[in-house]
């Protein structure tokens, strides 16, 4: 009887044991992993090159560790301070604002630049960006591109085409969406192939996130997106507006057609049963002048 | 056997003197207000002619009432389940204002205000719809006793199939024929009005089968109007509510008669209890247009029968209203007598207002080639009704379904018993004549002088039967009497501070 109860005994501290010393480290690790995954990668890289914002690579040998404390929670308060390194990224990013994201915690922060440090020492961080072949633009590539935006093919995984939400300038007679942003721009506002890239891949907004958490862009169907989008991007200009002018029109004009033809298929609507009655038994026009007077 | 009591009501058409006294005791108490001006709940129609709106029976135009399918079933004519969202913001087939009439009052204040002028001043007709001064074109008895009127009269849906002989007869010039044709609400066992509701408002008082409109839960989609036959559901501009004759259910609880039957001049009006099969409801609905009368009929139970008390004692209809309805004047019209018959059975809907056709006029039977109009005496006395200056197909048309049978034995043994009560009273007739004409008449001595009874020397008791309405049993139903218990008593305003 003594045997078992000390065998479970023994256990169960194990299992105590472990569960204190492995859970906090290892939870936060995976935390940070995850959370670098969804709200970082679309501007930052580990080896990767810049993006939208800066090469994270050694960053904490570049910074110092209280400002990184300082920085990362809240962007906008350094650079609003006029801190001069915060204004410097600013400008480099060109005038892109690094924002403020939830759940970046003094803890998160942390775990953050300590996985950042050891992404640094890696041969190859597997955060180093997706890697787009950088073989120049075909008109082949703008041309399924712009198919992809519109919708005229469906995308591998099934996700809604781009033109649901948004517009680009010459997209069609009535332009696109108005949910989104315009994109005819975007390419020169992300800085580039290599940021749009990674944007489309793994989108920053919580937005684009819901919508394309389940049915991410596939790799193929990035580049020639992109390729339309500088090409959109080469032509200038944007959106005229004509669009949504079309669009009213339209829609009076087919509101127009539409009770004209309700009004004809029940024309007999309007049926009277006493005035055709008294009209019928030649009383008509003496009411008729009746109501004249 | 499913019993269920019912409230239903014969007019004596042969005693009305169309003085529309019903319809004004009606207006005053329930339709003056505003949007219910133009609504008679009550009218008095002059026969032949179109009614009250403009040719209500015609389903052709108002397609009102049920209609039978080839497979037997029966359905609205105005809707059905896909129509209602069709439909639903404009019904083609509901009667315009026109066709009701335009309600108006008059600029009393003109006679006074009017500038001084070579004329007098009139007061001029003003809309009680628009405030407008109006040109009035028709009003709620616009063709009173109009038989004659080519606009009206000629035009009486009920003419169809009579021939163009008896259409001449019936509008003669100074030999018209007319009777009146008081309606209101039947409060009918198959009412289409509650069947097309989209908003479940319309409802038949299970205690009673008063068809009542619930005002709370009408969101005035109108398909009702469009849907009963008799077009007595009415719309309220005012409030947008569908408003209909409530049998003035609140004198009924309290034991007075309905305001239209209490002022009846001509005593026309009873009212009573009857029991029915309600299982046999549908069947007795769907018979064959001509076995309609009598299928209604069967549906009337006997409230004498052991066997008929027993079961509606088990479906819940209290032993005071059985004993009510055991001296119910309307089933002794209805199924014993079979002189009271239903308006417009056709349409299906089992009215439970029943009419005794009219006999009038009583001496101006057409007579053959002997060249007067007025002949009172002749050979064969039941030949006079087949010649009665009212065709037996326009009744027939009316009260019928087009069939003469059940007019035809209504207006013979009201023939016989006048016959019989003028050889007791006058004497010109003799007893063999006048007990041959009742037996012809399937009617004998007893029945003659009940029905007499009930006729002519009948008193406010006689003819107004009214149950104990047992309030408290169908509230009971519905909430829990003890819901106050405790709960009832003073309260205040503004709570004391302590006692709390």
């Amino acid at each position: 009887m003594n045997a078992p109860f000390g065998r479970w005994w023994a256990s169960a501290l194990a299992v105590a044991l472990a569960l204190a010393l492995a859970t906090p480290g290892a939870a936060r690790a995976q935390d940070a992993t995850a959370y670098f995954k969804q709200n970082c990668v679309s501007c930052h890289t580990i080896g990767g090159g810049r993006l939208t914002g800066p090469d994270l690579k050694d960053v904490t040998a570049r910074r110092d560790h209280a400002w990184l404390l300082r920085y990362m929670p809240n962007p906008k308060a350094l650079i609003d301070a006029g801190d001069p390194t915060a204004v410097q990224l600013f400008q480099e990013a060109r005038g892109v604002l690094m924002p403020s994201l939830p759940g970046m915690t003094p803890a998160m922060v942390d775990a953050i630049i300590s996985l950042i440090e050891a992404e640094s020492k890696l041969e190859k961080s597997q955060f180093v960006g997706v890697q787009i072949s950088d073989r120049p633009f075909t008109p082949q590539d703008i041309e399924r591109g712009r198919a992809i935006m519109r919708g005229d093919i469906a995308q591998l995984a099934g996700g809604p085409p781009c033109l649901s939400c948004h517009t680009v300038r010459g997209v069609g007679a009535l332009g696109g969406g108005r949910l989104g942003p315009d994109l005819t721009k975007v390419y020169e506002r992300l800085q580039g192939r290599k940021a749009l890239s990674v944007w489309l891949s793994a989108p920053a907004t919580s937005t684009m996130q819901s919508v394309f958490r389940d049915t991410p862009l596939d790799a193929d169907e990035i580049l020639p997106v992109v390729a339309y989008l500088e090409e959109a991007a080469r032509q200038g200009g944007e959106d005229s507006g004509f669009g949504r002018v079309t669009f009213l029109l339209l829609g009076l004009g087919g509101a127009v057609v539409l009770l004209a033809g309700m009004d004809g298929a029940w024309r007999r609507r309007f049926r009277a049963v006493r005035g055709p009655l008294v009209e019928d038994a030649g009383f008509g026009r003496a009411h008729a002048r009746g109501g004249d007077r | 056997m499913e019993v269920r009591s019912q409230i239903a009501m014969v007019f004596h058409l042969d005693k009305c003197i169309g003085c529309h006294t019903c319809s004004i005791a009606c207006k005053n108490i329930w339709t003056d207000r505003k949007g219910t001006e133009y609504m008679w709940w009550n009218n008095v129609e002059t026969k032949p002619g179109t009614g009250f709106p403009t040719q209500w029976e015609n389903q052709d135009k108002y397609n009102g009432g049920w209609v039978r399918t080839e497979g037997g079933d029966l359905r609205l004519k105005s809707t059905d389940k896909a129509r209602v969202v069709t439909n639903i913001f404009h019904h083609p087939h509901q009667p315009s204002l026109d066709d009701y009439y335009e309600p108006w009052t008059y600029d009393y204040q003109h006679l006074f205000n009017a500038p001084e002028g070579q004329d007098q001043p009139t007061a001029i007709p003003i809309s009680l719809v628009t405030g407008e001064y109006l040109d009035i074109k028709a009003g709620p008895n616009w063709d009173d006793d109009l038989s004659g009127s080519t606009v009206y009269a000629e035009n009486d849906p009920n003419l169809a199939g009579l021939s163009d002989e008896q259409k001449g007869q019936l509008s003669a010039i100074e030999r018209l024929v007319f009777f009146y044709f008081p309606r209101i609400c039947n409060h009918c066992l198959n009412p289409a009005c509650v069947a097309a509701c989209p908003s479940g408002a319309l409802y038949k008082r299970g205690e009673d089968g008063i068809v009542l409109l619930d005002q709370t839960r009408c969101r005035g989609w109108r398909s009702c109007i469009a849907a009963c036959p008799y077009k007595k559901v009415y719309y309220n501009w005012s409030t947008g509510k569908s408003e209909k004759c409530i049998l003035c259910f609140p004198r009924l609880e309290t034991g007075q008669a309905p305001a239209c039957f209490h002022s009846c001049v001509g005593r026309i009006r009873y009212l009573g209890v009857l029991l029915y099969d309600a299982s046999r409801l549908e069947e007795a609905a769907r018979s064959d247009t001509e076995d309609l009368v009598e299928a209604q009929r069967s549906l009337i139970l006997d409230p004498n029968d052991p066997a008929v008390v027993e079961a509606a004692l088990a479906s819940g209809v209290h032993e005071s209203v059985i004993a009510s309805a055991q001296k119910s004047p309307v089933y002794k019209f209805v199924k014993i007598w079979k002189l009271a018959l239903p308006p417009h059975i056709e349409y299906r809907t089992m009215p439970m207002l029943f009419y005794v056709p009219p006999m009038a006029p009583v001496m101006a039977q057409r007579s053959g080639g002997r060249g007067g109009t007025v002949d009172g005496v002749s050979g064969d006395l039941f030949h006079d009704i087949e010649d009665a200056r009212v065709p037996m197909k326009f009744l027939a048309n009316l009260f019928g379904a087009g069939n003469e049978g059940p007019v035809r034995y209504a207006l013979r043994k009201q023939k016989a018993v006048r016959w019989y009560r003028r050889m007791l009273t006058v004497g010109d007739v003799d007893a063999a004549t006048a007990e041959r004409m009742l037996r012809e008449a399937d009617c004998t001595p007893e029945e003659a002088d009940a029905i007499y009874q009930l006729t002519s020397l009948c008193t406010f008791d006689d003819r107004f039967v009214i149950p104990p309405m047992h309030r408290e049993e169908a509230i009971a139903m519905l909430e829990d009497p003890m819901e106050h218990k405790q709960g009832a008593g003073f309260g205040f305003i503004s709570r004391p501070k302590r006692g709390e």
